[in-house]
Protein backbone atom coordinates (compact mmCIF):
# COMPACT_ATOMS: atom_id res chain seq x y z
CA UNK A 1 0.00 0.00 0.00
CA UNK A 2 1.04 3.36 -0.81
CA UNK A 3 2.11 5.97 1.44
CA UNK A 4 0.15 9.69 0.96
CA UNK A 5 0.99 12.25 3.22
CA UNK A 6 -0.92 13.41 5.95
CA UNK A 7 -2.11 17.78 3.99
CA UNK A 8 -3.01 14.66 0.75
CA UNK A 9 -5.64 12.84 3.02
CA UNK A 10 -6.23 15.66 5.04
CA UNK A 11 -7.64 17.75 2.05
CA UNK A 12 -9.84 14.75 0.88
CA UNK A 13 -11.16 14.48 4.46
CA UNK A 14 -12.04 18.26 4.12
CA UNK A 15 -13.51 18.16 0.49
CA UNK A 16 -15.64 15.06 1.25
CA UNK A 17 -17.05 16.58 4.47
CA UNK A 18 -18.00 19.90 2.45
CA UNK A 19 -19.90 17.88 0.09
CA UNK A 20 -21.10 16.12 2.33
CA UNK A 21 -22.48 18.83 3.42
CA UNK A 22 -23.52 20.40 0.45
CA UNK A 23 -25.68 16.80 -0.08
CA UNK A 24 -27.49 17.32 3.32
CA UNK A 25 -28.04 20.68 2.33
CA UNK A 26 -29.14 20.53 -1.22
CA UNK A 27 -31.96 17.47 -0.39
CA UNK A 28 -33.00 19.41 2.65
CA UNK A 29 -33.62 22.70 0.64
CA UNK A 30 -35.88 20.19 -2.55
CA UNK A 31 -37.12 18.10 0.33
CA UNK A 32 -36.90 15.33 -2.14
CA UNK A 33 -34.18 13.58 -3.42
CA UNK A 34 -31.30 10.81 -2.32
CA UNK A 35 -28.78 11.64 0.49
CA UNK A 36 -28.07 7.79 1.90
CA UNK A 37 -26.84 6.77 -1.62
CA UNK A 38 -25.02 10.19 -2.12
CA UNK A 39 -23.10 10.13 1.15
CA UNK A 40 -22.01 6.44 1.12
CA UNK A 41 -19.97 7.86 -2.20
CA UNK A 42 -18.67 10.99 -1.27
CA UNK A 43 -14.90 10.03 -0.34
CA UNK A 44 -15.30 7.86 -3.71
CA UNK A 45 -15.66 11.13 -5.38
CA UNK A 46 -13.85 13.33 -3.63
CA UNK A 47 -10.88 11.27 -4.35
CA UNK A 48 -11.79 11.50 -8.30
CA UNK A 49 -12.21 14.97 -8.69
CA UNK A 50 -9.66 16.61 -5.87
CA UNK A 51 -6.78 14.26 -6.41
CA UNK A 52 -7.00 11.73 -9.20
CA UNK A 53 -9.07 13.46 -12.41
CA UNK A 54 -7.55 15.74 -14.95
CA UNK A 55 -10.03 18.36 -15.79
CA UNK A 56 -10.10 22.18 -16.46
CA UNK A 57 -13.29 24.20 -15.21
CA UNK A 58 -12.69 26.79 -17.53
CA UNK A 59 -12.68 23.71 -20.07
CA UNK A 60 -15.11 21.22 -19.64
CA UNK A 61 -15.18 20.20 -23.00
CA UNK A 62 -11.10 19.56 -22.57
CA UNK A 63 -10.96 16.68 -24.98
CA UNK A 64 -7.96 14.77 -22.75
CA UNK A 65 -9.80 15.32 -19.33
CA UNK A 66 -10.92 12.09 -17.69
CA UNK A 67 -14.23 11.27 -17.19
CA UNK A 68 -16.64 10.38 -14.44
CA UNK A 69 -20.32 8.90 -15.16
CA UNK A 70 -22.41 8.90 -12.58
CA UNK A 71 -24.45 5.40 -13.65
CA UNK A 72 -26.27 5.44 -10.01
CA UNK A 73 -27.86 8.49 -11.17
CA UNK A 74 -30.00 9.39 -8.04
CA UNK A 75 -26.98 10.10 -6.48
CA UNK A 76 -26.82 13.19 -8.15
CA UNK A 77 -25.93 15.25 -5.34
CA UNK A 78 -23.02 14.12 -4.72
CA UNK A 79 -21.82 14.79 -7.93
CA UNK A 80 -23.64 17.92 -7.78
CA UNK A 81 -21.64 18.86 -4.46
CA UNK A 82 -18.29 18.07 -6.34
CA UNK A 83 -19.07 19.87 -9.20
CA UNK A 84 -19.62 22.82 -6.83
CA UNK A 85 -17.07 22.53 -5.05
CA UNK A 86 -14.62 22.06 -8.45
CA UNK A 87 -15.69 25.65 -9.88
CA UNK A 88 -17.80 24.31 -12.54
CA UNK A 89 -20.94 26.24 -10.83
CA UNK A 90 -21.37 28.52 -7.92
CA UNK A 91 -21.90 26.72 -4.84
CA UNK A 92 -24.92 29.21 -3.71
CA UNK A 93 -27.29 26.97 -6.57
CA UNK A 94 -27.11 23.97 -4.76
CA UNK A 95 -30.30 25.23 -3.28
CA UNK A 96 -32.18 25.45 -6.60
CA UNK A 97 -31.52 21.56 -6.80
CA UNK A 98 -34.83 19.71 -8.00
CA UNK A 99 -36.05 22.86 -8.88
CA UNK A 100 -37.70 24.09 -11.92
CA UNK A 101 -35.59 25.42 -14.40
CA UNK A 102 -32.87 24.63 -12.39
CA UNK A 103 -30.01 22.90 -14.11
CA UNK A 104 -29.59 20.39 -11.00
CA UNK A 105 -31.99 18.31 -12.38
CA UNK A 106 -33.53 15.18 -10.25
CA UNK A 107 -31.20 13.31 -12.15
CA UNK A 108 -27.65 14.38 -14.06
CA UNK A 109 -28.57 15.47 -17.48
CA UNK A 110 -25.32 16.84 -19.47
CA UNK A 111 -27.21 18.79 -21.82
CA UNK A 112 -28.44 21.21 -18.63
CA UNK A 113 -24.87 21.26 -16.61
CA UNK A 114 -21.55 21.69 -18.02
CA UNK A 115 -19.16 18.90 -16.29
CA UNK A 116 -21.80 16.06 -16.47
CA UNK A 117 -20.50 13.69 -18.83
CA UNK A 118 -23.32 11.54 -19.49
CA UNK A 119 -27.47 11.75 -18.71
CA UNK A 120 -27.64 9.14 -16.46
CA UNK A 121 -31.03 8.07 -13.70
CA UNK A 122 -32.52 4.99 -15.72
CA UNK A 123 -30.14 2.60 -14.26
CA UNK A 124 -27.93 -0.24 -15.55
CA UNK A 125 -26.85 2.63 -18.99
CA UNK A 126 -24.61 4.89 -17.10
CA UNK A 127 -21.71 1.80 -17.19
CA UNK A 128 -22.55 0.77 -21.31
CA UNK A 129 -22.00 4.76 -22.12
CA UNK A 130 -18.50 4.54 -19.79
CA UNK A 131 -18.12 1.63 -22.34
CA UNK A 132 -18.31 3.74 -25.66
CA UNK A 133 -16.62 6.58 -24.24
CA UNK A 134 -13.67 4.45 -23.50
CA UNK A 135 -13.98 2.63 -26.83
CA UNK A 136 -13.78 5.90 -28.28
CA UNK A 137 -10.78 6.96 -26.45
CA UNK A 138 -9.22 4.15 -27.91
CA UNK A 139 -9.98 4.78 -31.59
CA UNK A 140 -8.66 8.09 -31.08
CA UNK A 141 -5.92 7.04 -29.37
CA UNK A 142 -6.33 9.36 -26.70
CA UNK A 143 -4.86 8.42 -22.84
CA UNK A 144 -7.94 9.69 -20.89
CA UNK A 145 -9.60 7.58 -18.10
CA UNK A 146 -12.93 7.28 -18.11
CA UNK A 147 -14.40 6.47 -14.63
CA UNK A 148 -17.67 5.15 -13.98
CA UNK A 149 -19.85 4.57 -10.68
CA UNK A 150 -22.26 2.03 -10.12
CA UNK A 151 -24.76 0.94 -7.75
CA UNK A 152 -25.21 -2.10 -5.55
CA UNK A 153 -28.84 -2.35 -6.17
CA UNK A 154 -28.29 -1.00 -9.92
CA UNK A 155 -26.29 -4.28 -10.26
CA UNK A 156 -29.68 -6.32 -10.53
CA UNK A 157 -30.02 -4.65 -13.61
CA UNK A 158 -29.02 -6.83 -16.67
CA UNK A 159 -27.36 -4.38 -19.01
CA UNK A 160 -25.32 -3.58 -15.77
CA UNK A 161 -23.83 -7.60 -17.19
CA UNK A 162 -23.74 -6.98 -21.08
CA UNK A 163 -21.70 -3.74 -20.15
CA UNK A 164 -19.61 -6.07 -18.17
CA UNK A 165 -19.00 -8.49 -20.86
CA UNK A 166 -18.50 -5.91 -23.91
CA UNK A 167 -16.17 -3.97 -21.52
CA UNK A 168 -13.98 -6.72 -21.23
CA UNK A 169 -14.33 -8.40 -24.72
CA UNK A 170 -13.02 -5.13 -25.80
CA UNK A 171 -9.98 -4.92 -23.87
CA UNK A 172 -11.01 -1.49 -22.02
CA UNK A 173 -8.34 -1.11 -19.37
CA UNK A 174 -8.87 2.49 -19.52
CA UNK A 175 -12.01 2.08 -18.01
CA UNK A 176 -12.04 2.08 -14.13
CA UNK A 177 -15.50 1.29 -12.81
CA UNK A 178 -16.78 1.10 -8.90
CA UNK A 179 -19.86 -0.46 -7.23
CA UNK A 180 -20.52 1.87 -4.19
CA UNK A 181 -21.43 -1.32 -2.13
CA UNK A 182 -23.35 0.22 0.41
CA UNK A 183 -26.00 -3.08 0.59
CA UNK A 184 -29.23 -1.25 1.26
CA UNK A 185 -31.63 -0.42 -1.55
CA UNK A 186 -34.96 1.68 -1.77
CA UNK A 187 -36.91 -1.66 -0.70
CA UNK A 188 -34.39 -3.17 2.42
CA UNK A 189 -30.92 -5.16 2.00
CA UNK A 190 -29.57 -6.16 -1.71
CA UNK A 191 -29.03 -9.54 0.38
CA UNK A 192 -33.47 -9.38 0.88
CA UNK A 193 -34.60 -7.70 -2.21
CA UNK A 194 -32.20 -9.12 -5.28
CA UNK A 195 -29.17 -11.21 -3.79
CA UNK A 196 -26.25 -9.75 -6.23
CA UNK A 197 -23.31 -11.56 -4.12
CA UNK A 198 -21.11 -12.30 -4.53
CA UNK A 199 -19.81 -8.97 -6.23
CA UNK A 200 -16.35 -9.55 -6.92
CA UNK A 201 -16.07 -13.33 -7.95
CA UNK A 202 -18.78 -12.15 -10.50
CA UNK A 203 -17.05 -8.90 -11.84
CA UNK A 204 -13.42 -11.56 -11.85
CA UNK A 205 -15.49 -14.04 -13.65
CA UNK A 206 -16.81 -11.43 -16.00
CA UNK A 207 -13.25 -10.69 -16.97
CA UNK A 208 -11.98 -7.98 -15.18
CA UNK A 209 -9.30 -6.63 -12.64
CA UNK A 210 -11.27 -6.15 -9.30
CA UNK A 211 -9.92 -4.38 -6.34
CA UNK A 212 -11.61 -4.88 -3.29
CA UNK A 213 -11.54 -1.46 -0.72
CA UNK A 214 -12.93 0.21 1.97
CA UNK A 215 -14.97 3.35 0.23
CA UNK A 216 -14.24 5.53 3.67
CA UNK A 217 -10.51 4.58 3.93
CA UNK A 218 -8.39 7.52 1.90
CA UNK A 219 -5.38 5.36 1.03
CA UNK A 220 -7.09 2.32 -0.65
CA UNK A 221 -9.47 4.28 -2.34
CA UNK A 222 -6.39 6.60 -4.29
CA UNK A 223 -4.41 3.31 -4.23
CA UNK A 224 -6.95 1.46 -6.38
CA UNK A 225 -8.02 4.56 -8.34
CA UNK A 226 -4.04 5.30 -9.82
CA UNK A 227 -2.84 4.33 -12.75
CA UNK A 228 -0.69 1.97 -11.89
CA UNK A 229 -3.40 -0.73 -10.13
CA UNK A 230 -4.96 -1.40 -13.94
CA UNK A 231 -4.33 -4.45 -15.94
CA UNK A 232 -3.38 -3.95 -19.36
CA UNK A 233 -6.01 -5.40 -21.74
CA UNK A 234 -8.75 -5.48 -18.79
CA UNK A 235 -11.37 -3.17 -17.28
CA UNK A 236 -10.74 -2.08 -13.65
CA UNK A 237 -13.80 -2.67 -11.14
CA UNK A 238 -13.52 -1.62 -8.07
CA UNK A 239 -15.96 -2.89 -5.11
CA UNK A 240 -15.83 -0.32 -2.49
CA UNK A 241 -17.28 -1.17 0.86
CA UNK A 242 -19.41 1.58 2.31
CA UNK A 243 -21.60 2.75 4.51
CA UNK A 244 -24.91 4.06 3.37
CA UNK A 245 -26.25 7.31 4.77
CA UNK A 246 -21.89 7.91 5.42
CA UNK A 247 -20.95 10.74 7.81
CA UNK A 248 -24.65 11.41 9.37
CA UNK A 249 -25.21 9.12 12.22
CA UNK A 250 -29.36 8.86 12.13
CA UNK A 251 -28.62 7.98 8.60
CA UNK A 252 -26.38 5.41 8.43
CA UNK A 253 -26.82 1.98 7.41
CA UNK A 254 -30.53 2.92 7.63
CA UNK A 255 -32.42 2.38 4.44
CA UNK A 256 -35.35 4.73 4.80
CA UNK A 257 -32.95 7.39 4.20
CA UNK A 258 -32.28 5.92 0.60
CA UNK A 259 -34.98 8.30 -1.17
CA UNK A 260 -35.72 10.65 2.04
CA UNK A 261 -35.60 14.72 2.67
CA UNK A 262 -34.10 15.26 5.73
CA UNK A 263 -36.54 18.20 7.79
CA UNK A 264 -34.92 21.54 8.65
CA UNK A 265 -34.32 20.44 12.36
CA UNK A 266 -32.83 16.74 10.52
CA UNK A 267 -30.66 19.27 8.65
CA UNK A 268 -29.12 21.48 11.52
CA UNK A 269 -28.52 18.39 13.51
CA UNK A 270 -26.70 16.56 10.34
CA UNK A 271 -24.56 19.62 9.81
CA UNK A 272 -23.61 20.05 13.07
CA UNK A 273 -22.51 16.81 13.61
CA UNK A 274 -20.51 17.17 10.16
CA UNK A 275 -18.76 20.32 11.18
CA UNK A 276 -18.03 19.01 14.91
CA UNK B 1 -25.75 -2.01 -69.65
CA UNK B 2 -23.52 -1.26 -65.97
CA UNK B 3 -25.11 -2.23 -62.77
CA UNK B 4 -27.72 0.10 -61.33
CA UNK B 5 -28.19 0.98 -57.45
CA UNK B 6 -32.25 -0.89 -58.30
CA UNK B 7 -30.11 -4.23 -58.79
CA UNK B 8 -28.95 -3.94 -55.07
CA UNK B 9 -30.33 -5.59 -52.01
CA UNK B 10 -31.57 -2.52 -50.01
CA UNK B 11 -28.97 -3.97 -47.66
CA UNK B 12 -25.88 -4.10 -49.75
CA UNK B 13 -26.98 -0.47 -50.72
CA UNK B 14 -26.57 0.47 -46.98
CA UNK B 15 -23.38 -1.42 -46.11
CA UNK B 16 -21.85 0.63 -49.84
CA UNK B 17 -23.66 3.94 -48.55
CA UNK B 18 -21.92 3.94 -44.93
CA UNK B 19 -18.54 3.03 -46.30
CA UNK B 20 -18.04 5.59 -48.38
CA UNK B 21 -19.36 7.75 -45.54
CA UNK B 22 -16.89 6.51 -43.72
CA UNK B 23 -14.02 6.94 -46.47
CA UNK B 24 -14.73 10.47 -46.18
CA UNK B 25 -15.47 10.94 -42.35
CA UNK B 26 -13.52 8.66 -39.36
CA UNK B 27 -16.42 9.30 -37.04
CA UNK B 28 -18.89 7.06 -38.89
CA UNK B 29 -19.20 3.76 -36.70
CA UNK B 30 -20.72 0.64 -37.69
CA UNK B 31 -22.59 -1.03 -34.59
CA UNK B 32 -24.29 -4.75 -34.73
CA UNK B 33 -25.70 -6.86 -32.48
CA UNK B 34 -24.93 -10.09 -33.38
CA UNK B 35 -27.08 -9.86 -36.97
CA UNK B 36 -24.34 -7.90 -39.02
CA UNK B 37 -24.68 -10.12 -41.81
CA UNK B 38 -28.67 -10.06 -42.28
CA UNK B 39 -27.97 -5.94 -42.44
CA UNK B 40 -25.62 -6.32 -44.67
CA UNK B 41 -22.60 -4.71 -42.85
CA UNK B 42 -20.70 -8.09 -42.64
CA UNK B 43 -18.30 -8.32 -44.54
CA UNK B 44 -18.57 -5.26 -46.42
CA UNK B 45 -18.22 -2.84 -44.18
CA UNK B 46 -16.39 -5.35 -41.61
CA UNK B 47 -13.68 -5.59 -43.81
CA UNK B 48 -13.45 -1.49 -45.43
CA UNK B 49 -13.56 -0.74 -41.95
CA UNK B 50 -12.56 -2.93 -39.25
CA UNK B 51 -11.57 -0.97 -36.66
CA UNK B 52 -15.09 0.81 -36.92
CA UNK B 53 -16.98 -1.96 -36.88
CA UNK B 54 -18.25 -2.68 -33.35
CA UNK B 55 -20.39 -5.69 -32.72
CA UNK B 56 -22.43 -5.88 -29.13
CA UNK B 57 -23.20 -9.60 -29.54
CA UNK B 58 -26.76 -10.49 -28.44
CA UNK B 59 -26.50 -7.08 -26.37
CA UNK B 60 -28.89 -4.59 -27.82
CA UNK B 61 -29.20 -2.36 -24.73
CA UNK B 62 -25.75 -2.21 -24.42
CA UNK B 63 -25.36 -1.45 -28.16
CA UNK B 64 -27.76 1.54 -27.84
CA UNK B 65 -25.79 3.08 -24.54
CA UNK B 66 -22.07 2.55 -25.79
CA UNK B 67 -23.59 4.39 -29.34
CA UNK B 68 -24.51 6.53 -26.71
CA UNK B 69 -21.15 6.95 -24.73
CA UNK B 70 -19.71 7.25 -28.28
CA UNK B 71 -21.67 9.76 -29.74
CA UNK B 72 -20.64 12.20 -26.45
CA UNK B 73 -17.27 11.69 -27.87
CA UNK B 74 -18.08 12.99 -31.34
CA UNK B 75 -18.96 9.57 -33.47
CA UNK B 76 -21.52 9.00 -35.16
CA UNK B 77 -23.27 5.20 -34.82
CA UNK B 78 -25.08 3.87 -36.82
CA UNK B 79 -26.75 0.61 -34.86
CA UNK B 80 -28.37 -1.57 -36.62
CA UNK B 81 -30.80 -4.73 -35.60
CA UNK B 82 -34.29 -6.24 -36.86
CA UNK B 83 -36.87 -4.03 -35.85
CA UNK B 84 -38.28 -5.02 -32.80
CA UNK B 85 -34.69 -5.40 -31.17
CA UNK B 86 -33.56 -1.76 -32.53
CA UNK B 87 -37.08 -0.62 -30.87
CA UNK B 88 -39.53 -2.05 -28.84
CA UNK B 89 -37.06 -4.15 -27.02
CA UNK B 90 -34.41 -1.00 -25.99
CA UNK B 91 -36.85 1.64 -25.89
CA UNK B 92 -36.22 2.94 -22.55
CA UNK B 93 -32.11 3.16 -23.83
CA UNK B 94 -33.25 4.77 -26.79
CA UNK B 95 -35.74 7.41 -25.15
CA UNK B 96 -32.69 8.20 -22.39
CA UNK B 97 -29.27 7.76 -23.66
CA UNK B 98 -30.43 8.75 -26.80
CA UNK B 99 -33.87 11.11 -27.52
CA UNK B 100 -33.62 12.31 -24.13
CA UNK B 101 -29.80 12.76 -23.91
CA UNK B 102 -29.94 13.76 -27.74
CA UNK B 103 -26.97 12.32 -29.07
CA UNK B 104 -26.01 11.75 -32.70
CA UNK B 105 -27.20 7.91 -32.83
CA UNK B 106 -28.53 6.45 -35.82
CA UNK B 107 -30.96 3.40 -35.38
CA UNK B 108 -31.59 1.26 -38.17
CA UNK B 109 -34.26 -0.43 -37.57
CA UNK B 110 -34.40 -3.83 -40.37
CA UNK B 111 -37.35 -6.19 -42.01
CA UNK B 112 -39.80 -3.38 -40.67
CA UNK B 113 -43.71 -5.14 -40.62
CA UNK B 114 -44.63 -7.76 -43.01
CA UNK B 115 -40.71 -8.08 -44.25
CA UNK B 116 -39.76 -10.80 -41.23
CA UNK B 117 -42.07 -12.86 -43.27
CA UNK B 118 -40.95 -16.71 -42.30
CA UNK B 119 -39.48 -15.33 -38.88
CA UNK B 120 -42.87 -15.00 -37.49
CA UNK B 121 -44.83 -13.15 -35.22
CA UNK B 122 -42.59 -12.72 -32.39
CA UNK B 123 -39.70 -10.62 -34.93
CA UNK B 124 -42.71 -8.75 -37.09
CA UNK B 125 -42.57 -5.42 -35.60
CA UNK B 126 -45.64 -3.43 -36.58
CA UNK B 127 -45.03 -0.60 -34.06
CA UNK B 128 -41.91 0.82 -34.54
CA UNK B 129 -43.19 3.53 -36.13
CA UNK B 130 -45.56 4.92 -33.88
CA UNK B 131 -43.45 4.53 -30.50
CA UNK B 132 -40.09 5.82 -32.38
CA UNK B 133 -42.33 8.86 -33.71
CA UNK B 134 -44.02 9.13 -30.06
CA UNK B 135 -40.32 9.85 -28.97
CA UNK B 136 -39.29 13.34 -28.50
CA UNK B 137 -35.96 14.39 -30.43
CA UNK B 138 -36.31 11.39 -32.67
CA UNK B 139 -36.33 11.71 -36.39
CA UNK B 140 -38.53 8.79 -38.43
CA UNK B 141 -37.42 7.79 -41.63
CA UNK B 142 -38.46 4.99 -43.79
CA UNK B 143 -37.25 4.97 -47.45
CA UNK B 144 -39.00 2.82 -50.64
CA UNK B 145 -36.14 2.23 -52.59
CA UNK B 146 -32.34 2.23 -52.62
CA UNK B 147 -32.05 5.39 -54.74
CA UNK B 148 -33.66 6.85 -51.36
CA UNK B 149 -32.46 4.70 -48.89
CA UNK B 150 -28.63 6.06 -49.90
CA UNK B 151 -30.20 9.88 -50.07
CA UNK B 152 -31.25 8.75 -46.65
CA UNK B 153 -28.33 7.22 -44.76
CA UNK B 154 -26.05 10.51 -46.43
CA UNK B 155 -28.73 12.54 -44.44
CA UNK B 156 -28.57 10.56 -41.34
CA UNK B 157 -24.53 11.24 -41.23
CA UNK B 158 -24.82 14.54 -41.61
CA UNK B 159 -27.77 15.40 -39.35
CA UNK B 160 -26.97 16.03 -35.93
CA UNK B 161 -29.20 14.20 -33.50
CA UNK B 162 -31.06 10.83 -33.23
CA UNK B 163 -32.23 9.46 -36.20
CA UNK B 164 -34.24 6.18 -36.70
CA UNK B 165 -34.73 4.35 -40.15
CA UNK B 166 -36.99 1.10 -41.34
CA UNK B 167 -34.64 -0.60 -43.69
CA UNK B 168 -36.40 -3.65 -45.52
CA UNK B 169 -33.56 -5.46 -46.33
CA UNK B 170 -34.29 -7.13 -49.87
CA UNK B 171 -34.06 -5.95 -54.22
CA UNK B 172 -37.17 -3.43 -54.00
CA UNK B 173 -38.53 -2.18 -57.13
CA UNK B 174 -37.31 1.68 -58.09
CA UNK B 175 -39.58 4.32 -57.54
CA UNK B 176 -37.08 6.77 -58.23
CA UNK B 177 -33.57 7.24 -59.84
CA UNK B 178 -30.29 8.66 -59.44
CA UNK B 179 -31.43 11.85 -59.31
CA UNK B 180 -33.79 11.87 -56.08
CA UNK B 181 -32.47 14.29 -53.12
CA UNK B 182 -34.00 13.51 -49.84
CA UNK B 183 -36.15 16.41 -47.76
CA UNK B 184 -37.34 15.23 -44.41
CA UNK B 185 -39.58 18.16 -44.42
CA UNK B 186 -41.08 17.53 -48.14
CA UNK B 187 -43.55 14.54 -48.90
CA UNK B 188 -42.74 13.52 -52.55
CA UNK B 189 -45.64 13.79 -55.04
CA UNK B 190 -45.12 10.60 -56.87
CA UNK B 191 -48.66 11.03 -58.82
CA UNK B 192 -50.62 13.61 -59.67
CA UNK B 193 -54.17 13.42 -59.51
CA UNK B 194 -57.53 14.88 -58.46
CA UNK B 195 -60.34 12.09 -56.87
CA UNK B 196 -58.86 10.99 -54.00
CA UNK B 197 -55.29 11.34 -52.06
CA UNK B 198 -53.34 8.33 -51.50
CA UNK B 199 -50.64 8.55 -48.79
CA UNK B 200 -47.82 6.08 -47.92
CA UNK B 201 -44.45 5.13 -46.82
CA UNK B 202 -41.43 2.99 -47.18
CA UNK B 203 -41.83 -0.55 -48.33
CA UNK B 204 -45.85 -0.23 -48.97
CA UNK B 205 -45.34 2.80 -51.43
CA UNK B 206 -44.03 0.43 -54.56
CA UNK B 207 -47.82 -0.80 -54.27
CA UNK B 208 -49.67 2.44 -54.04
CA UNK B 209 -47.71 3.57 -57.16
CA UNK B 210 -49.16 0.07 -58.56
CA UNK B 211 -52.25 0.95 -57.45
CA UNK B 212 -52.17 4.14 -58.67
CA UNK B 213 -51.57 3.43 -62.08
CA UNK B 214 -54.04 0.90 -62.56
CA UNK B 215 -57.00 3.32 -61.36
CA UNK B 216 -55.19 6.02 -63.81
CA UNK B 217 -56.43 3.09 -66.19
CA UNK B 218 -60.40 3.54 -65.10
CA UNK B 219 -60.29 6.89 -65.26
CA UNK B 220 -59.30 7.86 -61.10
CA UNK B 221 -56.55 9.80 -60.85
CA UNK B 222 -54.59 9.42 -57.37
CA UNK B 223 -52.96 12.19 -55.71
CA UNK B 224 -49.93 9.95 -54.26
CA UNK B 225 -48.35 11.50 -51.45
CA UNK B 226 -44.81 9.25 -50.26
CA UNK B 227 -43.84 9.93 -47.41
CA UNK B 228 -39.54 9.58 -46.53
CA UNK B 229 -40.30 11.34 -43.41
CA UNK B 230 -43.10 10.54 -41.27
CA UNK B 231 -41.52 12.39 -38.73
CA UNK B 232 -41.15 15.60 -39.41
CA UNK B 233 -44.17 15.24 -40.87
CA UNK B 234 -45.02 17.11 -43.98
CA UNK B 235 -48.59 18.46 -42.83
CA UNK B 236 -49.06 21.72 -45.42
CA UNK B 237 -48.71 19.62 -48.58
CA UNK B 238 -51.32 16.79 -46.93
CA UNK B 239 -53.58 19.58 -46.00
CA UNK B 240 -53.38 20.97 -49.14
CA UNK B 241 -53.71 17.73 -51.25
CA UNK B 242 -57.11 16.59 -48.91
CA UNK B 243 -58.59 20.18 -49.78
CA UNK B 244 -58.22 19.55 -53.31
CA UNK B 245 -59.36 15.92 -53.43
CA UNK B 246 -62.16 16.09 -50.21
CA UNK B 247 -60.91 12.04 -49.32
CA UNK B 248 -57.59 10.36 -47.83
CA UNK B 249 -56.26 6.54 -48.18
CA UNK B 250 -53.11 5.64 -46.06
CA UNK B 251 -51.16 2.83 -46.22
CA UNK B 252 -48.20 1.36 -44.53
CA UNK B 253 -46.53 -1.75 -43.28
CA UNK B 254 -47.02 -1.04 -39.59
CA UNK B 255 -49.97 -0.74 -37.20
CA UNK B 256 -52.59 1.32 -38.87
CA UNK B 257 -52.64 3.03 -35.02
CA UNK B 258 -50.05 5.39 -34.45
CA UNK B 259 -47.74 5.03 -37.48
CA UNK B 260 -48.56 7.46 -41.07
CA UNK B 261 -52.01 6.71 -40.35
CA UNK B 262 -52.23 7.93 -37.53
CA UNK B 263 -49.86 11.27 -38.16
CA UNK B 264 -52.36 11.58 -40.97
CA UNK B 265 -55.47 11.96 -38.91
CA UNK B 266 -53.83 13.73 -36.28
CA UNK B 267 -52.68 16.19 -39.19
CA UNK B 268 -56.32 16.31 -40.86
CA UNK B 269 -58.73 16.63 -37.90
CA UNK B 270 -56.78 19.55 -36.61
CA UNK B 271 -56.48 21.19 -39.72
CA UNK B 272 -59.43 20.10 -42.09
CA UNK B 273 -61.22 17.45 -41.17
CA UNK B 274 -61.65 14.86 -43.87
CA UNK B 275 -62.84 10.97 -44.24
CA UNK B 276 -59.87 9.09 -43.98
CA UNK B 277 -59.03 5.26 -44.69
CA UNK B 278 -56.35 3.45 -43.36
CA UNK B 279 -54.98 0.64 -44.45
CA UNK B 280 -52.34 -1.45 -42.93
CA UNK B 281 -52.05 -3.96 -40.00
CA UNK B 282 -55.25 -3.48 -38.03
CA UNK B 283 -54.73 -4.37 -34.27
CA UNK B 284 -53.12 -7.50 -34.27
CA UNK B 285 -49.65 -9.34 -33.63
CA UNK B 286 -48.01 -10.88 -36.91
CA UNK B 287 -47.54 -14.47 -37.70
CA UNK B 288 -45.45 -16.91 -39.99
CA UNK B 289 -47.13 -15.98 -43.27
CA UNK B 290 -46.10 -14.78 -46.70
CA UNK B 291 -47.03 -10.77 -47.95
CA UNK B 292 -49.72 -12.01 -50.09
CA UNK B 293 -51.15 -13.91 -47.35
CA UNK B 294 -50.97 -10.90 -45.07
CA UNK B 295 -52.20 -8.28 -47.41
CA UNK B 296 -55.49 -10.59 -47.79
CA UNK B 297 -55.85 -11.01 -44.48
CA UNK B 298 -55.87 -7.29 -43.42
CA UNK B 299 -56.35 -6.03 -46.39
CA UNK B 300 -53.55 -3.64 -47.63
CA UNK B 301 -52.58 -5.09 -50.93
CA UNK B 302 -52.99 -3.25 -54.81
CA UNK B 303 -56.62 -4.32 -54.93
CA UNK B 304 -57.48 -3.37 -51.09
CA UNK B 305 -56.06 0.21 -51.97
CA UNK B 306 -57.77 0.57 -55.11
CA UNK B 307 -60.72 -0.62 -53.70
CA UNK B 308 -60.38 2.04 -50.69
CA UNK B 309 -59.55 4.98 -53.58
CA UNK B 310 -62.41 4.41 -55.39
Amino acid sequence: MSEYSPDVVRKLEEKANQMRQDIVVMVGAAQSGHPGGSLSAADIVAALYFNVMRYDVKNPKWADRDRFVLSKGHASPVLYAALAEAGFFPRAEIITFRNINSHLQGHPDMKKLAGVEFTTGSLGQGLSGAGGMAIAGKLDKKDYRVFCMIGDGESEEGQIWEAAMSAAHYKLDNLTAITDWNGLQIDGPNAEIMNVNPLPDKWRAFGWNVIEIDGHDFTQILDALSPESRVEGKPTMIIAKTVKGKGVSFMENACDWHGKAPSEEQVKTALAELCA
Amino acid sequence: MSEQLHDLEMRAVYARTLIELANENPNIICMEADLSKASGTNPAFLTAHPDRFINAGVAEADMICIAGGMAVEGKIPFCASFTPFATRRVYDQVTISVAYANTNVKIVGTAPGITAGPNGGTHMCFQDMAIMRAMPNMIVLSPCDTYELRECIKWMAAHEGPVYVQLSRMKQPAVFDESYRFNPDKAVKVREGKDVTLVTTGYMTQFAVKAANELAAEGITVDLLHYPSVKPFDTATLIESAKKTGKVVTVENQSIIGGLGGAVCETLSENHPTPVKRLGIPDKFGEVATEDYLFGKHGFGVEHIKKACR
